[in-house]
């Protein structure tokens, strides 16, 4: 109760409270290494899923005299079947990857949280009808249709990708947001806030959506690795024509292409992408179990 | 400021076995607070004065009756038109634990009604932030110190304080205290009951005090009216001091009596009046609702429900076919 | 087993938990006697340590939570604080009653009421189950309640004065003659409290109890107990016999306690609020009198020297003014 790093005027307002809000995530970072580790390494695939493929031409060169090569101090992971580069194909590879799976998240996120507090903010007939569609929409078998669109559609953008998962994904959280909105209405803030004449915006945006924030960041960063998972198991069954480079392409191209299942070789190139894929949920879980205590204020402050 | 005449509620719930259960909260209440005048209600747990307190501040629907704000009434207004004189009246929760949010700094709780305010009437941000810092030195917190703080940085005595503040943003002309001290340290109830007693007097707001405990009704509203509800109904009504020096209704007896006697200081009073047995859902709802309770029940009382009413030799309203005076509180020894 | 009343010595108990600012004592230096037969009533506001107390009574202080120094002798069963495992459980529930704080949310919510009452029949290796449950279901008509019925029933079928009730009726059913009642009617209307309040002075007679009753509400040690004993910020600042401590309180706690009281008649405005506000397990003063920061007699040597425990005669009070005032006389 006593540690005040909150300057005693307390009228400059906004600004200081941002300013200590920052604070109060660095604190809470600081608390344990291990979130600082899963910031580092997300970031690091952020930074990677941006900027890497820069550094790469377009189509990397083939080298017809180092096809499947184990890891060496040239190639780490080794050279794929047409000679390529592994770890340069883990880097080109992962925009897909990662851009598909941010805009999953986002669709999920958006469409998931918005539709859960309408629902259970106006509660009746809308609450109803809306949950009926989403439990309609959650017995939507997702791989098979997904093994139907691909018949149809290519799947080359990742943007088309992250769509589709998207689409796919955004119920669980909506039923789930929904019940978190039904006990939070209870509260007697909430009513606090109506008896005031506080608008519905405000009420939404201010007061419910903060008290859910750690909850909604959680099922983001876990909509990530759902939809890494999901993607990648597509292109690793070879359900998706190879369109584009991404990890999953190269594990199946590993697996029945360059034999990794035989030979040693090919390791490295079956190795590289599921190891990429393991870093990032593990930054994933790891800034995940801090999303609990930037977002509570109690927690957050001591 | 505020009436209402015929007040009726039943909550239908979702019943374990036979379907759908009713439960009168409220059979037909008339009430009356005037401004800056105030009212108590107490009665047992379930009895239902919190619905009548959250219909009074606008926070409930009513199945019948009508309710006059300033004169207008308010079932044919539509919601929207409502709000604004509802809004006249703030409630304080009982629990000032759950009444703030802990997402929120004590700053931007009182910030947002304020701020609606100062758009409607055309004011400074500059008005927002010294009316914040007003209405916290009203409730006595300094708000150089609370004002940047989140509510589990405070006590629980300064929650409830601060709850009070935001209610006062909106220059309400009543406030509903709903056992606003129940959840508070002993030590600092009182300081609570007194700044609720003081914003009266100084600020002419009317409080309507809800609670079991009739000694604290008397400590903010001893000049006002007492109501004391009984299973949705108003059994016994008239100034507080009356009702609790010569009560006549045998339930305001029994929930005088209950008040636990400070031996040593205290002397119990001569004629205690205990329930037959305990409150139970299925009761009787066939004449007198206390009838199966009440240990001087008589002929007729199970026939027809006695109303509210004056009778003769009875300064206050009563619902008792059998309306007798008895001695059941405790008398301070210094007196005897 | 004995079949009477034991008597309770309680003392220098410290009790410490852990926390980040090290490990600070929740209950410091209590010496406290619970005299066999009687009720003794321990007031405190929240925080004040009261559970804390009542738990050591069984050895029953949870990690991040130890007692730390202090003996609890029981009569009939020793020194509890050495107590370890097989012997400790079994002085549970067969010697020691307990009623916990919130009893009437302590029930498990999947089981009824009779199904709970075999398992706790079962861990203690009762042999005659049926006798528990006649037992049990003698012990619920004493109180008013249909046994049959109420044994039937879930927790969320029984109101909350029937399962507080229920709760008694479970800190008994063993046979213990040592009851711990914590906050017995917390969150009940006045006419449950009185009925509860009733229930317990009764029991207490008929089965031959020494009873703790622990409560922030001076009312209800008012109405129930023999000795009242006052706790502020871990430590008994003043007890003795209930109605002359509520006459003439000498502690400056409990005089302001009782005069922040609003009473039924007498002048409503002399009820005066108690300035500060209580502290907490980090802000309670490490040495003076914890009392200070809100004391009207508080003097220099409060500051430095924490008051040591005076008895005269039956009452006991721990406060400089007092003490000199004693001399001075
Ligand atoms: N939302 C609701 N749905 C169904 N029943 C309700 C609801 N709110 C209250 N009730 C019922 O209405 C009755 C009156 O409740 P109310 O909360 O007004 O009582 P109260 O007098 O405030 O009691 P307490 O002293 O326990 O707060 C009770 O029987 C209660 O169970
Ligand atoms: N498990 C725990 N860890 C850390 N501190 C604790 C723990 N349990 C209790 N405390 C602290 O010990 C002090 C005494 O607590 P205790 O529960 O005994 O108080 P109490 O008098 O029973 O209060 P209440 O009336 O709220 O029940 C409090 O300051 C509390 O914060
Ligand atoms: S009307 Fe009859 S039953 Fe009802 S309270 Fe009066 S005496 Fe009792
Ligand atoms: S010891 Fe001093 S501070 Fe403490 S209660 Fe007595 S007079 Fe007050
Ligand atoms: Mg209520
Ligand atoms: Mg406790």
């Amino acid at each position: 109760m006593s540690d005040t790093l909150i300057p005693e005027t307390g009228m400059s307002t906004s600004a200081t409270m941002r300013r200590n809000f920052w604070l109060g995530v660095w604190r809470v970072m600081k608390r344990k290494p291990s979130r600082m580790a899963g910031v580092v390494i997300i970031v690091g695939f952020a930074f990677m899923g941006v900027f890497g493929p820069m550094f790469f031409p377009d189509h990397l060169p083939d080298n017809p005299n180092a096809i499947t090569q184990p890891p060496s101090w040239a190639h780490w992971f080794g050279t794929d079947p047409q000679g390529r580069d592994v770890v340069a194909l883990v880097i080109t590879g992962s925009r897909y990857v990662l851009l598909s799976a941010a805009v999953t998240a986002l669709i999920t996120v958006v469409f998931g949280t918005s539709l859960g507090l309408f629902s259970g903010f106006k509660r009746g007939r809308w609450d109803t009808v809306l949950m009926r569609i989403t439990d309609m929409k959650l017995t939507i078998p997702g791989l098979p249709l997904l093994l139907v669109l691909a018949t149809v559609w290519k799947f080359g953008s990742p943007i088309q990708m992250g769509l589709v998962l998207g689409l796919l994904g955004w119920g669980g959280v909506a039923r789930a947001v929904r019940a978190q909105t039904l006990s939070l209405r209870e509260r007697g803030f909430i009513e606090a806030a109506r008896g005031l004449g506080l608008s519905t915006k405000h009420i939404i945006s201010k007061e419910l959506l903060p008290s859910m924030a750690p909850y909604i960041a959680m099922n983001m960063l876990i909509a990530v690795t759902g939809a890494v998972y999901a993607q990648v198991g597509l292109f690793f069954l070879g359900v998706l024509p190879y369109e584009s480079d991404n990890w999953g392409v190269m594990l199946n191209l590993a697996v029945f292409q360059a034999g990794a299942m035989i030979t040693t070789n090919a390791l490295g190139y079956l190795l590289a992408p599921l190891l990429a894929i393991l870093l990032l949920t593990l930054g994933i879980v790891l800034v995940v179990d801090a999303m609990d205590e930037i977002f509570n204020p109690r927690l957050r402050e001591e | 400021m505020i009436n209402g005449t015929g007040i009726t509620k039943t909550f239908k719930q979702r019943g374990n076995v036979l379907g759908r259960r009713e439960v009168p909260a409220l059979r037909g209440v008339d009430f009356e607070i005037g401004k800056g005048g105030s009212a108590s209600f107490i009665g047992e747990s379930g009895c239902g004065k919190t619905t009548l307190g959250r219909i009074i501040a606008g926070l409930e629907t009513y199945d019948s009756g009508e309710i006059e704000i300033d004169g207008t009434p308010m079932s044919p207004l539509k919601l929207k038109h409502r709000q604004p004189h509802f809004r006249k009246i703030q409630m304080i929760h009982q629990d000032p634990y759950s009444a703030l949010n802990p997402t929120r700094t004590i700053y931007q709780t009182l910030q947002a009604p304020l701020a609606l305010r100062a758009g409607q009437t055309g004011r400074s941000k500059g008005w927002i932030d010294e009316r914040a810092a007003e209405v916290l030195s009203l409730v006595g917190l300094d708000p150089g110190t609370v004002l940047s703080r989140y509510p589990h940085q405070l006590s629980g005595g300064m929650r409830q304080r601060v709850v009070i503040a935001r209610a006062l943003t909106v220059d309400p002309e009543m406030l509903v205290a709903d056992e606003a001290v129940s959840m508070i340290d002993v030590s600092l109830r009182l300081g609570i009951l007194a700044l609720l007693k003081d914003l009266r007097e100084r600020l002419g707001v009317s409080v309507l005090f809800i609670t079991h405990d009739v000694a604290t009704a008397r400590y903010i509203g001893g000049d006002g009216e007492l109501y004391v509800i009984y299973r949705g109904q108003v059994v016994e009504r008239g100034p507080v001091d009356t009702i609790i020096a010569n009560p006549v209704h045998p339930y305001t007896q029994s929930l005088l009596s209950a008040i636990p006697v400070l031996h040593g200081l205290e002397l119990p009073g001569e004629e205690p009046v205990v329930p037959l047995e305990s409150l139970t859902e299925n009761q009787s709802e066939s004449g007198c609702l206390f009838a199966a309770r009440c240990p001087f029940r008589g002929d007729g009382c199970t026939d027809e429900r006695p109303l509210l009413r004056v009778t003769e030799g009875v300064p206050q309203e009563h619902a008792c076919y059998y309306p007798q005076r008895r001695s059941v509180i405790a008398r301070p020894m210094s007196e005897v | 087993m004995a079949d009477q009343a034991p008597g309770v010595r309680i003392d220098g108990l410290t009790v410490v938990y852990k926390t980040p600012a090290g490990e600070l004592p929740a209950v410091r230096g209590i010496s406290l006697t619970l005299e066999p037969g009687t009720i003794t009533g321990i007031v405190g506001e929240s925080g004040s340590g009261k559970s804390t107390l009542a738990l050591s009574l069984l050895n029953a202080v949870q990690p991040p939570g130890r007692i730390a120094a202090g003996s609890v002798e029981i009569d009939g069963l020793g020194d509890v604080v050495g107590f370890a495992g097989e012997q400790l459980r079994k002085a549970r529930g067969a010697h020691i009653g307990y009623v916990f704080q919130a009893a009437q949310n302590s029930l498990n919510p999947l089981k009824t009421v009779g199904k709970q009452l075999l398992d706790l029949g079962r861990s203690h290796g009762v042999a005659d189950l049926r006798g528990l449950v006649r037992e049990a279901r003698e012990l619920l008509g004493r109180m008013g309640l249909d046994g049959a019925r109420v044994l039937d029933s879930h927790q969320h079928e029984l109101s909350g004065g029937m399962r507080q009730r229920v709760g008694i009726m479970l800190a008994l059913v063993l046979n213990a003659h040592l009851v711990v009642l914590d906050e017995p009617t917390t969150a009940l209307d006045m006419i449950t409290q009185a009925n509860i309040l009733k229930i317990v002075r009764e029991v207490h007679a008929e089965r031959g109890l020494t009873t703790l009753v622990i409560t922030h509400d001076i009312g209800v040690v008012a109405e129930v107990a023999d000795r009242l004993a006052v706790m502020y910020g871990g430590r008994l600042v003043e007890q003795g016999p209930t109605r002359e401590v509520l006459g003439s309180p000498r502690h400056p706690y409990t005089r302001g306690l009782i005069r922040a009281i609003p009473r039924l008649v007498g002048d409503i405005d002399e009820a005066r609020a108690l300035p500060g506000r209580p502290p907490t397990l980090v802000t309670v003063p490490k040495e003076g009198c914890v009392f200070r920061e809100r004391c009207e007699l508080r003097m220099d040597v409060c500051d430095t020297v924490d008051p040591s425990v005076v008895a005269d005669g039956s009452r006991i009070v721990a406060c400089h003014a007092v003490t000199v005032k004693e001399h001075a006389s």
